[in-house]
């Protein structure tokens, strides 16, 4: 455990000195280009255009950060070496990599808490205060975001090209937006080979639907089994993602 | 007692390239054993496999042939390398931490709990000659400084074999001095000291046994008596042993 939290906190540490607060500051500008737009709306439409834009944001920012640190994250510390001075101490490497990636999370998380907060006061400002629900769909997209950040993790891992794994992860991330779609074609596929394929993409590929919280967006709040559904999805994938990472980081020579 | 063994080690790199696949040996059939308290060099030029067998040991490299231990336990072992401290031929460290956070982390993944470890870190960075400097960032360091901050972490936990790749290359003489007194203080302290070195003036004043390495084949073993008091005895035995491998040709002065 001590080995954990000393390799998460340096990894924290290392992603805030570098380039952390770029995605407060690349918020702010989209937050105040919406505000301009915007201005020339009437107050309710104001209030509903901010919440959409906002929450786009704060969503495609991280996700963008996590695959872009996650990708980089071993790959960074091979190239410059570092990480033969962490294995030659006592460090298990499944620990290494926990550690790594829960520093990683955690920064953006960080991230994404501060450009909420930007955000909610933005929102307050325009009259719109729903707390629930806007923690609900934070949570959501924390979801997304360690899914991406676990599978950018295991591409870069078995891929060793920081460019494949970014395609792989961006075409994932596409790909897991159509599970439901990707199913049903298979249904209906004649090919057996297709049916297969489809049926194999759509279990490898996150499924995202199970954080659409425009699903509850029209409701006074998501139910807790659906919440709860959520979060154990997220933790499944994201462990399955970790477990084949630590197998193809331990046949690795340094 | 031996503190390192190998038996019959060989280490095959192999690389695939279009389906081709080259094989290059980095050690062939090496047998040798270090035992405990001694200050062993290993001397060759570039590419004769010291690096190979220093990352064997730290458990970086897996050997494709035979057997390597380390303070009697068959490497790779995780738990063992609590008990030895290995410094790179230079100083692959996270540059974002300060030379504080970086001892630090490096003495909470060597096991040194909580309490203990603040007192250990600021002793050892006062050892090195780095408390002045230790709130500063690694990135603000010259190179000098980042090879003390390296063999701090080396020793920060007190290991019973320190295994240093190339020590002495590219210090300045005042700092060369400073290691070779170093190794004499880590050798009256009990330590075993496996050092890999080009110089060989270094080497035949700290050693009390050295091997030649050539080729991956370790083709000679010397001991102190051997070359002390003899003028350029192991420069001859070195320059009679080994054989360039790297296609290079002697520089012509007709």
């Amino acid at each position: 455990m001590q080995t954990i939290s000393a390799v998460y906190a340096y990894t924290f540490k290392e992603h805030i000195r570098h380039k952390a607060w770029l995605s407060g500051a690349l918020f702010g500008l989209v937050l105040l280009g919406g505000a301009l737009i915007v201005s020339a709306l009437g107050q309710d439409e104001r209030g509903r255009l901010m919440l959409d834009l906002g929450l786009a944001a704060i969503e495609a920012i991280s996700l963008v950060s996590i695959v872009f640190l996650t990708v980089n994250l071993i790959l960074v510390e091979i190239e410059s070496r570092a990480i033969y001075l962490i294995l030659s101490h006592p460090v298990r490497r499944a620990d290494y990599l926990l550690g790594r990636f829960l520093g990683t999370v955690a920064a953006v998380a960080l991230g994404m808490a501060v450009m909420a907060a930007m955000h909610a006061a933005l929102l307050g400002l325009y009259g719109w205060w729903e707390p629930g629900r806007y923690l609900a769909a934070l949570g959501c997209m924390l979801g997304k975001t360690a899914v991406m950040g676990a599978l950018s993790l295991l591409l870069s891992l078995a891929l060793t090209s920081e460019a494949a794994a970014m395609a792989f992860a961006v075409f994932l991330w596409l790909l897991g937006h159509f599970s439901s779609e990707m199913r049903f074609l298979a249904d209906r596929s004649g090919s057996a080979f297709l049916k297969t394929a489809l049926v194999a993409f759509s279990h490898a590929a996150p499924d995202f639907a199970h954080f659409n919280y425009r699903d509850f967006w029209h409701q006074p709040a998501p139910s807790a089994d659906w919440l709860m559904w959520a979060a154990l999805y997220a933790l499944a994938y994201t462990a399955a993602c970790l477990a084949l990472a630590v197998q193809v980081f331990e046949q690795k020579e340094f | 007692m031996n503190a390192i063994r190998f038996q019959k080690v060989s280490k095959i790199y192999r690389r695939s390239h279009l389906g081709r696949t080259t094989e290059t040996p980095g050690l062939v059939e090496l047998d040798l054993d270090i035992p405990k308290g001694e200050v062993f060099g290993l001397l060759g030029l570039n590419g004769s496999g010291k690096t190979t067998a220093i990352k064997l040991l730290m458990g970086l490299h897996l050997p494709t042939t035979g057997e390597v231990e380390t303070l009697g336990r068959r490497a790779p072992d995780v738990a063992v390398l609590a008990r030895i401290g290995y410094a790179p031929e230079a100083a692959y460290l996270n540059k974002t931490l300060t030379g504080r956070e970086n001892l630090s982390l490096f003495a909470a993944l060597s096991g040194i709990a909580g309490a203990q470890r603040e007192r250990r870190v600021t002793e050892m960075l006062v050892k090195v000659g780095l408390d002045k400097a230790m709130d500063k960032r690694l990135s603000e360091y010259s190179k000098g400084m980042l090879q003390r901050a390296s063999l701090a972490q080396a020793l920060v936990h007190d290991p019973e074999l320190v295994i240093l790749d190339e020590p002495v290359t590219g210090l300045d003489p005042l700092a060369i001095k400073e290691v070779r007194a170093l190794i004499l203080w880590l050798k009256s302290k009990g330590k075993t000291v496996l050092f890999s070195s080009h110089d060989i003036s270094e080497v035949e004043r700290v050693c009390d046994r050295i091997g030649i390495l050539s080729g991956g084949r370790l083709v000679k073993v010397m001991t102190q008596d051997e070359w002390r008091g003899k003028a350029d005895a192991l420069e001859t035995a070195f320059a009679a042993a080994v054989v360039r491998t790297d296609g290079v040709g002697p520089i012509r002065m007709e």
